[in-house]
């Protein structure tokens, strides 16, 4: 080996090193809370109440603080259930509505289009709180207030300006070739859609999925003005309940095994949707 | 290859078109035979893609009726009309594998997999892509994804063809080849093929018969050699031929007898002989004029430059009025630039056109 290529050699072992190393300490620093929350959701009752560090139980794993996260509210299964519906809920009216609003304001021509258009986009710009109550008032109008369902209703409706303008942008990508080509090889309306054009605007639908999700799962002040009895709170609901603590003392293994619930279903949503993301699908349809 | 015309495939009666309140197409009347290879041709914006998009049903008809095979078919779905389309841009379906795409009309349909499997397999051997049936789009080459646009179109087994410009997005060397490609499969297919194109090379080569357009409007239809050798007007004597043909101003001296730049020509006698010493333009390929090597009869003229391209040599020259005039030439005389010549025209290759472009015959 010559003088020059073991230099080289030596020059790419520490750059590896440093790319490595600054990588791990990256990684470290966005993992370290998710494992400090989960080892200390197996911390032991007597052991709650210990300064945060070390994280890790003393005297042996022990599932106390979900036993305890149990006794709150109706149950961590009930509320759960409650946040599961209400989340996959709204993830499914809001991808049905946006795409096919996506695909109309894209694709058809009729009057008024950009002006509606900007108004959906311009309600982005009310600040949600502002119209709480008029929500509510409406809601209770209708008969949905303390219902799940009327919960979902509010957050599709504070997800859907985002998500028609993602789905008209993803449309929009959609060479217009390509669904006349289908309209000659006989795909029509919901055929058109579901066979073909689908399949082309699923990044834009898993952002919005991800998306609308992540918001109905975490949100907190709409369900708590919204929702009145106990078996229908939410987990973000439950939680403040479970921070709040029984007669003044708060049991933080309980916290962290709440925590440690509600990350879950947002770790599954997200790795599921994310192999959607496939880069250069639209490559080679045109030109 | 002759076509025996058999009947009307494709009719267009009066087809009128306007975006909002403009008319791009302006009454187009045209029956194209079956089995027939038609080639639009026109300048870029002149609607041939529109036109073509109308017998496809993709745009709809503002005025007027298409009929294909007998069928009024101007309100029906684009998938009843019995055509196929190929796109400029492929469009292929990126999702779906090379099969997935050939069988996917097949499969809108209701075509049995048995019969799908074996008209996708007829397709890609007449197209040679059996190989590549697996594949995605995305990982053809061009020219293999425009066999697959083409097969999507076979398969379907269509009454008509329609192309739009489909080689235009192909490198020069792979559009020669496509080209005759294309012409092999008109001739195993014999269907009824509508091409659109900018290109008159594409045009001359595969047509069998030439739609000419400008602004909306046909300007001529005829077989190549008529529309190259017996053009209506100056748009299509200019338009088709390379280097173009020379269009020199003139006048009518007498029946049949035109002068320019000084010199007296015999143009074919007419019938409707415009008025004796009315303005006139007077037409003569490049290929139709020649060098004279002695003669002191013919037209003076002045070289300007030449270009040789191997076996022919345009050259360029300035008449005594000063007009313009391109000359191809075979011999290998010695020519300068700046030298002056003297040039003659093959008897009866001489066309003459009147004052608003329309020829004199
Ligand atoms: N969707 C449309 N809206 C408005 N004008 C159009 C539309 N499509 C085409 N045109 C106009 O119609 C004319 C013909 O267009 P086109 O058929 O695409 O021409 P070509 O294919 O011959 O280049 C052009 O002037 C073009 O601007
Ligand atoms: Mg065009």
């Amino acid at each position: 080996m010559t003088m020059r290529s073991k230099r080289r050699a030596r020059r790419a072992f520490w750059i590896g090193i440093a790319y490595n190393g600054i990588g791990l300490g990256t990684a470290f620093f966005f993992l370290a809370p998710f494992f400090v929350g989960i080892l200390a959701s197996f911390r032991p009752s007597a052991e709650s109440g210990r300064p945060p560090l070390p994280p890790w139980p003393l005297t042996g794993f022990s599932f106390d603080a979900y036993r305890t996260l149990d006794g709150f509210g109706a149950g961590i299964w009930q509320h759960t259930i409650n946040s599961l519906i209400v989340s996959l809920g709204t993830v499914v009216l809001t991808v049905v509505v946006s795409v096919l609003a996506g695909y109309g304001f894209s694709r058809y021509r009729f009057p008024l289009k950009n002006v509606l258009f900007v108004l959906i986009i311009a309600t982005l710009m009310i600040p949600f709180q502002s119209i709480l109550t008029p929500l509510f008032i409406i809601l209770a109008k209708l008969g949905l207030n303390n219902s799940l369902f009327g919960l979902m209703l509010i957050y599709v409706t504070l997800q859907l300006p985002f998500s028609v303008f993602m789905m008209r942008n993803a449309f929009d990508a959609v060479p217009k070739e390509i669904e006349e080509a289908a309209r000659i090889d006989g795909a029509r309306d919901i055929k058109l859609l579901a066979r073909v054009l689908l399949p082309l605007v699923m990044p834009g639908v898993s952002t919005v999925s991800i998306f609308a999700f992540l918001n109905a799962w975490n949100e907190f002040l709409a369900a708590l003005v919204l929702l009145s009895s106990n078996g229908n709170y939410t987990l973000p609901v439950l939680m403040t309940a479970v921070r709040a603590g029984r007669l003044g003392a708060i049991d933080w293994g309980a916290v962290q095994a709440g925590v440690t619930v509600m990350i879950i279903p947002c770790l599954f949503v997200f790795l599921l949707l994310q192999r959607y993301y496939m880069r250069g699908l639209m490559a080679g349809a045109v030109k | 290859m002759t076509i025996v015309p058999t009947a009307a495939s494709v009719v267009l009666a009066d087809i009128r078109k306007s975006f909002g309140s403009l008319e791009v197409i302006h009454g187009i009347d045209l029956s194209v035979t079956e089995g027939e290879f038609v080639v639009f041709v026109g300048p870029s914006g002149c609607g041939k893609s529109t036109l073509l998009r109308m017998i496809a049903g993709l745009e709809e008809v503002t005025e007027g009726e298409i009929t294909i095979k007998g069928r009024d078919v101007t309100d029906l779905d684009p998938s009843e009309r019995g055509i196929a389309m190929v796109f400029q841009s492929y469009a292929l379906y990126p999702h779906m594998s090379v099969r997935e795409n050939l069988a996917f009309s097949l499969k809108m349909s209701r075509t049995s997999v048995a019969e799908i499997d074996r008209r996708v397999a007829q397709a890609s051997a007449v197209l040679k892509i059996d190989h590549l049936l697996d594949r995605r789009p995305g990982q053809l080459s061009g020219g293999q994804r425009q066999r697959v646009a083409i097969g999507r179109a076979i398969v379907r087994k269509p009454d008509v063809f329609l192309f739009d410009e489909p080689l235009s997005n192909l490198d020069a060397e792979l559009r020669v080849s496509m080209r005759i490609e294309l012409a092999r499969l008109h001739r195993e297919l014999g269907n009824t093929m509508i091409y659109v194109t900018h290109d008159q090379t594409e045009a001359m080569t595969l047509a069998d018969r030439i739609v000419i357009l400008r602004d909306g409007r046909i300007e001529q239809v005829g077989t190549p050699r008529q529309i190259y050798e017996d053009p209506a007007n100056t748009f299509v004597a200019g338009f088709i031929g390379s280097p173009r043909m020379n269009l020199l101003r003139g006048r009518w001296v007498g029946p049949g007898r035109v002068r320019v730049s000084g010199v007296e020509i015999d143009v074919p006698l007419s019938v409707a002989a415009p008025p004796e010493g009315s303005e006139v333009e007077y037409g003569i390929r490049p290929e139709h004029v020649e060098i004279d090597r002695n003669a002191r009869s013919g037209m003076p003229a002045t070289v300007e430059f030449s270009e040789y391209l191997g076996g022919t040599r345009y050259i360029y020259t300035r008449l005594t009025d000063g007009q313009n005039l391109t000359v191809e030439d075979r011999t290998d005389i010695a020519i300068e630039n700046g030298q002056s010549i003297s040039l003659s025209r093959h008897a009866g290759k001489s066309l003459a056109f009147d004052g608003n472009g329309g020829r004199i015959r």
